[in-house]
């Protein structure tokens, strides 16, 4: 199973001090804290950490099928991770819980997408409202980006 | 992993989103300083290096564009990343992963093979990728040339068919064969295998019951003039009196009746033969000396037997056909006969068109005359020679002369019904109003067409004198052409069919105009085409209606030769007789439709070896392995067989060494002769001192002989092996082989055979100790047998015993593990000796195990060991056709064994199971009884 978690922190900067390692750390700690040696073995079999964006604090991760519940159930225990000695204090939210990678994504584009709509309303001055507006556009492959992707793609099947 | 494997990996990998982070440590910095874009942060962070495997261009201008001036509660740079993350998703969502095939998309149970090189299997929303993907894939596609329209138009396809004809030659129905037969290239020439649709059966009725038509053209004529004692001295030398009747046999010399003859090399009678000629001598004329003789061979006997022709005739002397530049004079021939030179007319013509066609590519020239006749010989080739001193003359006439053959009982009806004998005309300057003027000419023509009427009161073509020869000639058969095709069937009249069916067509009916080669060539240049004749025929009132007034042009002289059936044996006598059409060239298509029309079956090559093996009669190339021809054949065929077998898995072919088959592919005669002759040797040897049972002094014989053999065969000069072709030899042989009992008994007594004894034996093999003869083995039981199957010597208990056959115990495969042996060696030698079962006795322990491993598994490497011996019966020979006969309800077989080794087992054998022998298929283990008949 894989789940899309978002992480939540105080101070959005230190977010950019995240890797990918540290998170997976971060799980083993609180999943052995919680459910102890068994949980520690369950969580070293298939668990790893798909994908991690150090700007906005989305993680893959990805959990045997078999004991998933188990090991999302520790979680909620996660108050900090600790990355290059320092510690950032945060919570993991899980978003979604998807078979494969593929649905995972659906799912976050939509999530991204809803979450810059209703950043739109909310913006404080016109600059920002300009920005929000242009990444909203941005986020669609248009018909143009289609054609250049393509054509990248074919380039270098060449 | 290995380099192709990250490859693959990075392509799948390619439009995945990887992690968007910063580390710092300087071991990642090194190990991917490739990918990573090294970025400076003066806010927090020392340094950041930024990874990224595939969008590394967008996103490096997005860290770029957000770090330096990115504020952690800026809303638009929060906005940003959210927007450039949900591209990378989406890109990596509706991106197909890595491969480059389109169905890569698809899941995999939707995935098909064929999707791969049929895009319309793909669903549509797919298609258009997958085309232009394979559009990009798809080589350069070759140059179609000419539009399917033009190369069908008529010059452009008979351009296209000459071109075709210059390596292997077409006979005249080769168009109409291509498109109903599988066509084989043999011989020099393409010729009609096998047809399309089945036709065993239908064929073997056709043959038994009406009628069966095939093209023979391909068989060589060569023609001979001169004066007749000379032309018989000369070629006397080439065969023998004891043989059978020569070319000097008076019924044939009268011309009134085809012989046939085996022929050798010049005064070699007993060695060296060439092989069965046919030939047919051309009427006397009156007061006159001189002679014409066809002599019709086998393609394949045409190159051994034309110089043999050349020196007895002493015609060295080659005449250059006219086109040539340099002309040999040739006043001398010239004044003898005119012949040689306006035969060779229509060629240097025909040629002289392809000649021109290459050099000018004229537009207006007309377009390239049909290719008739030989197409592959060049035009300065010579197809005469002369002799100075004996004034011989040969020509090869190949191709000249179209023949068919109708086998069959019904093939006179055919033949009556197709035909009509010409009628009378004004005279002009075509050939047949000239022959009408005179009268003695016109008077012969009638009697011709008298006689040929009298065949419509035949009940069946075997009942005719074998070889009646019937000169004729005859209207265009294309103006009777049934508007269906209808069933030729007979009409039997009882009037003056005694004398036709007693002696034949009278002697002065044999004469044909197709013996002038002026003639010959008239009537094929002056040949009316099909389509001016249609045109003729669509300006008739009544349409479907005969042509009222026969074209000039469609007059035909041709030959009727009857074919004898089976000649040989008491049961179905006379099977497969039949006649031979000889027609000039140019006119086959004229005659073939029409035949066909008449509700022939057509049959190809193997459909006249099936023809000659129910008839109980030798197949050229096939059955005779003593001549030149007939060995190239057998190599031919073993390396067709061995190309056969080696396409099978190995798992999936037969271990020939398991069933005791040393050749199932090729037959050594010379070995198996020489081995039997090596057995009596020692067998009567060892008689002198002790008379022991014939059986135990055989098998001691053998284990004795396989051993030295090699020596033996190092030292004998090669002998050849050849076939037993004397006659009265062959005639004694027949009669021992028969049981003393019921119906052999009374035929014995009245042809008076010497009883088979200890002395006669002797002399016989004296005579033809080395020689094999050809016999027919009939299956008493169930068993077909097939292609070199095994003829064996019966044990006195296998005659005992009755209803099925003896088995060979299996035979052990010492090549199977080549390691294995070559670690035991030493070991497996002693071993052999003693636990090898009885079966197989020590000699065939194999000598050259190195050799095996270039040969396939399953058969025996090259120096064999003793083929008599080999099995636990003793070994005759070898089956050269097999199959289950219709005729006769049993499978039947034609093989050749060894004289010395069959003498000898009859001799052995009780009276009145004499005869008996056991045969066995290459891949079986089972032996079947069979009775061996030798019939003269």
């Amino acid at each position: 199973r894989y789940l899309l978690c978002e992480v939540n922190v105080e101070d959005h900067s230190r977010l950019l001090q995240l890797d990918d390692r540290a998170v997976a750390a971060a799980v083993r700690a609180a999943v052995a804290r919680t459910h102890g040696d068994y949980g520690a073995a369950l969580c070293s079999i298939r668990f790893s950490v798909k994908y991690l964006n150090a700007h906005t604090g989305i993680v893959f991760l990805r959990f045997p099928k078999r004991c998933y519940r188990l090991l999302w159930s520790a979680l909620p225990f996660i108050t900090c991770i600790e990355t290059r000695g320092q510690k950032i204090p945060c919570f993991l939210n899980c978003l979604h819980v998807g078979g494969t990678i593929r649905t995972c994504q659906k799912f976050l584009i939509r999530y991204n997408t809803q979450q810059l709509h209703r950043m739109l309303p909310k913006c404080k001055n016109e600059e920002e409202k300009r920005q929000v507006q242009k990444a909203i556009l941005n986020c669609t492959l248009t018909r143009g980006n289609k054609a250049e992707s393509e054509d990248e793609s074919e380039s270098e099947e060449e | 992993m290995s380099a192709a494997k990250v490859k693959m990996r990075e392509k799948k990998m390619r439009n995945q989103p990887s992690s968007v982070q910063y580390s710092a440590s300087p071991r990642h910095v090194e190990s991917s300083a490739k990918h990573t874009h090294t970025h400076t942060h003066a806010h927090q962070f020392r340094t950041l290096q930024m990874q990224c495997r595939s969008d590394y261009g967008h996103l490096k201008f997005r860290a770029s564009a957000l770090l330096p001036r990115s504020h952690p509660s800026s809303a638009g740079a929060f906005a940003t990343a959210r927007a450039s993350e949900v591209r990378t998703m989406l890109k990596a969502t509706t991106k197909t992963t890595g491969s480059c095939h389109v169905f890569g998309a698809l899941p995999k149970h939707m995935r098909r093979r064929a999707m791969s090189h049929n895009t319309k299997r793909l669903p549509c929303r797919l298609r258009d990728v997958a085309n232009r993907m394979a559009s990009s894939k798809k080589k350069k596609e070759e140059s179609k040339g000419k539009s399917r329209k033009a190369r069908r138009q008529h010059g452009n396809l008979l351009l296209e068919f000459n071109r075709r004809q210059r390596k292997n030659k077409w006979l005249e129905t080769h168009i109409w064969h291509a498109k109903r037969f599988h066509m084989v290239k043999k011989w020099g020439y393409c010729l009609g295998d096998r047809p399309t649709y089945k036709c065993y059966r239908s064929s073997y009725r056709a043959m038994s019951s009406h009628c069966l038509l095939q093209d023979l053209s391909y068989y060589c004529c060569i023609e001979l003039q001169g004066e007749e004692e000379k032309l018989l001295a000369s070629l006397s030398q080439l065969t023998s009196k004891e043989a059978g009747p020569t070319f000097a046999a008076a019924l044939s010399l009268s011309g009134q009746r085809q012989g046939s003859v085996d022929v050798y090399r010049a005064g070699q009678y007993p060695m060296q033969p060439l092989g069965p000629v046919t030939f047919l001598w051309r009427p006397r004329a009156q007061g006159s000396t001189h002679r014409q003789l066809w002599i019709w061979a086998h393609p394949t006997i045409k190159p051994d037997l034309l110089p043999e022709l050349q020196t007895v005739c002493q015609c060295c002397e080659a005449v250059l056909p006219p086109a040539a530049p340099a002309v040999i004079p040739t006043e001398g021939v010239s004044a003898l006969e005119p012949e040689p030179k306006p035969e060779k007319t229509p060629e240097s013509k025909q040629i002289t068109g392809t000649k021109r066609k290459q050099t000018f590519k004229d537009a207006s020239e007309p377009s390239e005359k049909k290719i008739l006749g030989d197409g592959t010989r060049s035009p300065t080739t010579p197809v005469t020679w002369k002799s100075s001193s004996n004034g011989i003359v040969i020509s090869d006439l190949t191709m000249e002369i179209v023949r068919y053959r109708l086998i069959g009982p019904q093939s006179h009806s055919v033949l009556v019904e197709t035909m009509e004998a010409a009628t009378d005309c004004d005279p002009s300057c075509l050939w047949w109003p000239e022959h009408c003027k005179n009268e003695s000419k016109m008077n012969l023509h009638q009697q011709q067409a008298d006689v040929f009427h009298l065949l419509k009161g035949v009940y069946s073509t075997g009942e005719l004198p074998s070889g009646t020869v019937l000169g004729l000639t005859v209207d265009d058969p294309r103006l009777t052409l049934p508007t269906k095709k209808v069933k030729a069937l007979p009409c039997v009249k009882q009037e003056k069919r005694r004398e036709l069916m007693l002696r034949g067509a009278p002697a002065h009916c044999c004469q044909s105009s197709l013996w002038e080669s002026s003639v010959r060539d008239n009537v094929t240049v002056n040949k009316i085409s099909n389509k001016l004749l249609n045109h003729m025929r669509s300006e008739l009132l009544v349409p479907g209606s005969r042509l009222s007034p026969t074209p000039l042009q469609g007059r035909v002289p041709i030959l009727l030769v009857h074919q004898p059936g089976k000649q040989v044996g008491h049961e179905m006598t006379s099977w497969g007789a039949g006649w031979d059409l000889l027609l000039p060239k140019g006119w086959g298509m004229a005659f073939w439709v029409p035949l066909v029309y008449r509700g022939v079956r057509i049959g190809g090559l193997t459909m006249s070896l099936k023809h000659s093996q129910n008839k109980g009669a030798a197949h050229f190339p096939h059955d005779y392995p003593d001549c030149p021809a007939g060995a190239r054949f057998q190599e031919e065929q073993e390396a067709q067989l061995l190309y056969e077998f080696k396409r099978y898995p190995p798992a999936k072919r037969n271990n020939y060494i398991k069933h005791g088959c040393l050749a199932p592919f090729c037959c050594p005669w010379q070995q198996l002769a020489e081995e039997w002759e090596l057995i009596l040797r020692e067998g009567g040897e060892e008689r002198e001192e002790d008379r022991l049972t014939q059986t135990s002094t055989k098998a001691d014989a053998v284990m004795e002989v396989a051993t030295p053999r090699e020596d033996v065969t190092v030292t004998k000069p090669p002998s050849r092996v050849t076939v037993l072709r004397n006659k009265k030899s062959l005639r004694l042989l027949s009669g021992w082989c028969r049981p003393t009992t019921s119906k052999g008994q009374r035929a014995r007594r009245s042809c008076g055979v010497l009883p088979l004894d200890r002395a006669a034996m002797a002399l016989f093999l004296s005579a033809h100790g080395m020689s094999l003869v050809w016999v027919r083995l009939s299956l008493l039981s169930k068993g077909k047998p097939e292609l070199h199957a095994m003829v064996c010597v019966p044990t006195a208990e296998d005659l005992m015993l009755c209803g099925g056959g003896p088995q060979e115990p299996p035979h052990r495969d010492h090549f199977k593990s080549p390691f294995r042996r070559q670690k035991k060696g030493s070991k497996k030698e002693g071993k052999e000796s003693d636990p090898a079962p009885a079966s197989e006795p020590n000699s065939t322990a194999p000598e050259g195990p190195k050799s095996s491993l270039a040969l396939p598994m399953g058969l025996w490497p090259d120096p064999l060991p003793s083929v008599t011996a080999h099995c636990s019966r003793v070994m005759l020979g070898w089956v050269t056709q097999g199959d289950f006969s219709l005729s006769s309800g049993r499978g039947e077989a034609l093989g050749l064994v060894s004289v010395a080794g069959l003498l000898n087992t009859l001799f052995n054998q009780p009276a009145e199971r004499r005869g008996t022998l056991l045969l066995r298929n290459p891949a079986s283990l089972h032996y079947r009884v069979a009775k061996v008949n030798l019939e003269v």
